[in-house]
């Protein structure tokens, strides 16, 4: 879910552009100059990967994987996912453009803090990378509705009702994000661990 | 204090009517976008759902006034007027920027299903407005309510409804106006004037790269998805699904990121140092100026008229 164009506030989208801007240059001081080419890569493969519908009933929902991208560009991942931002929005209109900033910060900083809390949990064995990848997913998620709520409540308590409506409709997503973040991690443990080795989880490959 | 509220009281078979009208209307979207979307891949014949990416650029040939303009200039006074439409408060001024976005596409020379096909991505997200809002907003001094006979429980306000509708008019006006904003131009020399207006190089060059890679990657995944349903995976709600899901992304990331060493080894060793040559170079003359004048005239107008008339 991103906000479109018109909903918030000027002063919150503003506010949005200020603070997205200020951890994005923090998040590229943390990669590695070469590396930036391949965000850009991994940012194309995430916003591919978010085009896939997941049936649920009758209806359908895409991933929004902000866990994932912290899991395997730890605080790069920023950086990715306001890329990913950035080209939904001039692409599809997924986002409005005035209302980029604060769409960068709902979805980049789960990104961040669940990278932070994968790597802090998940361990040597595979179990353990399981539980954490699980948690990290269902995490990004959870703060990512949190902060549209909060993002959609600063236009003032009009807005109540949506917020409360957007938290209820993103409550099958936990359960289906938490459950793709741990059959990849699971994969990625036994296929190619390196991706999941931190920090910098590009130059492994070096 | 006083506390006044004004309440229409409707016969119960409006509501009913109104219902149904949405409900067709809902209906006829899907339809719509359905026909489209079969007519967008005739060749294919499959049913598969269509992850087609659009264009950014589609229309970066033609010629036009918003063509001829200086790609610069064009950037930045748009996206002013942009700014100005986001900001204003009331709904008819709020659709007269509406009317004027459509107006520049129809100078832009681009058919209009462009910017239908962007109001359309947003049309879940602007729909919880129109359909939650009335229902929820808290009752202020100076409301009108819609109530409906033997239906108690359902009280409309109709400032939520008008607040959904600025809400959607806004949206809808800065959605349209990024048609002739973005796809006048070929990509690049738009990434390009960003460059030269000073955004960060390597913001400009990862922007450029994603955006490329995201084709490559789309037939990535489009064989991916091909080979799954040619042995028989069928996606469902299940666990079964999710677990082929998260194999499918964690396939796709170790190509993608084995495909990138590949890409960027090949990128050094012909010689990439971080940017890209300059293409084409920016002059800006008075009909540019002339043209930004007009628009940034129009958002702050507009702005000013939102504060004023009443």
């Amino acid at each position: 879910m991103h906000i479109s164009d018109g909903v918030l506030p000027s002063s919150v989208a503003l506010a949005g552009v200020a603070a997205s801007a200020v951890i994005a240059v923090w998040s590229v001081r943390r990669t590695q100059p070469e590396d930036f080419p391949k965000i850009a890569v991994v940012t194309s493969a995430f916003f591919v990967a978010s085009l896939i519908h997941v049936p649920l009933g009758p209806t359908s929902v895409h991933l929004l994987i902000p866990g994932l991208v912290g899991i395997l560009l730890g605080d790069s991942a920023f950086v990715s996912i306001g890329l990913g931002l950035v080209l939904q929005s001039l692409l599809f209109q997924f986002g409005g453009i005035t209302a980029i900033g604060a769409n960068a910060c709902m979805m980049g900083i789960p990104a961040l803090v669940a990278g932070w809390i994968f790597r802090w949990l998940k361990g040597e064995t595979l179990t353990r990378h399981v539980v954490a990848g699980i948690i990290a997913g269902g995490l990004g998620v959870v703060l990512a509705v949190l902060l549209l709520a909060l993002l959609l409540m600063s236009g003032g308590e009009d807005f109540l009702g949506v917020a409360k409506l957007a938290m209820v409709a993103h409550l099958p997503v936990l359960g289906i994000e938490s459950a793709v973040a741990g059959f990849t991690v699971s994969f990625l443990y036994r296929v190619k661990p390196d991706l999941l080795r931190s920090p910098p989880t590009l130059k492994a490959e070096r | 204090m006083d506390f006044s509220v004004r309440v229409i009281e409707l016969p119960l078979s409006v509501l009913a009517l109104s219902c149904g009208g949405l409900a067709v209307l809902g209906v006829a979207c899907v339809l719509a976008l359905r026909v489209s979307r079969s007519r967008k891949s005739p060749d294919e014949g499959e049913s598969e759902r269509d992850w087609g990416i659009p264009a950014v650029d589609a229309h970066a040939e033609g010629s036009s006034p918003f063509h001829r303009w200086d790609t610069r200039i064009k950037i930045v006074s748009l996206l002013f007027t942009m700014l100005c439409l986001a900001a204003l408060e009331q709904l008819a001024w709020a659709g007269l920027g509406l009317i004027a976005s459509f107006a520049a596409v129809r100078v832009a020379r681009i058919p209009f299903r462009y910017p239908l096909k962007r109001l359309a991505a947003m049309g879940a997200f602007l729909g919880m407005f129109v359909l939650v809002m009335p229902l929820t907003a808290p009752v202020r001094n100076g409301d009108t309510l819609v109530t409906f006979e033997h239906a108690a429980f359902i009280t409309l306000n109709l400032r939520g409804l008008l607040l959904a509708l600025l809400i959607c008019a806004k949206a809808c006006a800065i959605a349209v106006l990024m048609e002739p904003l973005l796809s006048t131009a070929p990509f690049p020399r738009t990434i390009q004037a960003l460059a030269n207006l000073g955004v960060p190089t390597f913001v400009c060059q990862m922007v450029l790269l994603a955006h490329r890679y995201v084709f490559v990657f789309q037939d990535e995944t489009r064989r991916m998805l091909k080979g799954m349903a040619a042995r028989g995976f069928e996606m469902r709600s299940n666990l079964d699904t999710l677990r082929t899901v998260g194999n499918f992304l964690g396939m796709l990331m170790v190509r993608s990121f084995e495909r990138t060493q590949r890409i960027y080894d090949a990128m050094l060793s012909r010689g990439y140092d971080g940017s890209f040559p300059d293409a084409a170079e920016f002059r800006a003359q008075r009909g540019d100026w002339a043209k930004a004048g007009f628009w940034v005239a129009f958002g702050i107008g507009l702005l000013v008229a939102d504060r004023i008339i009443r």
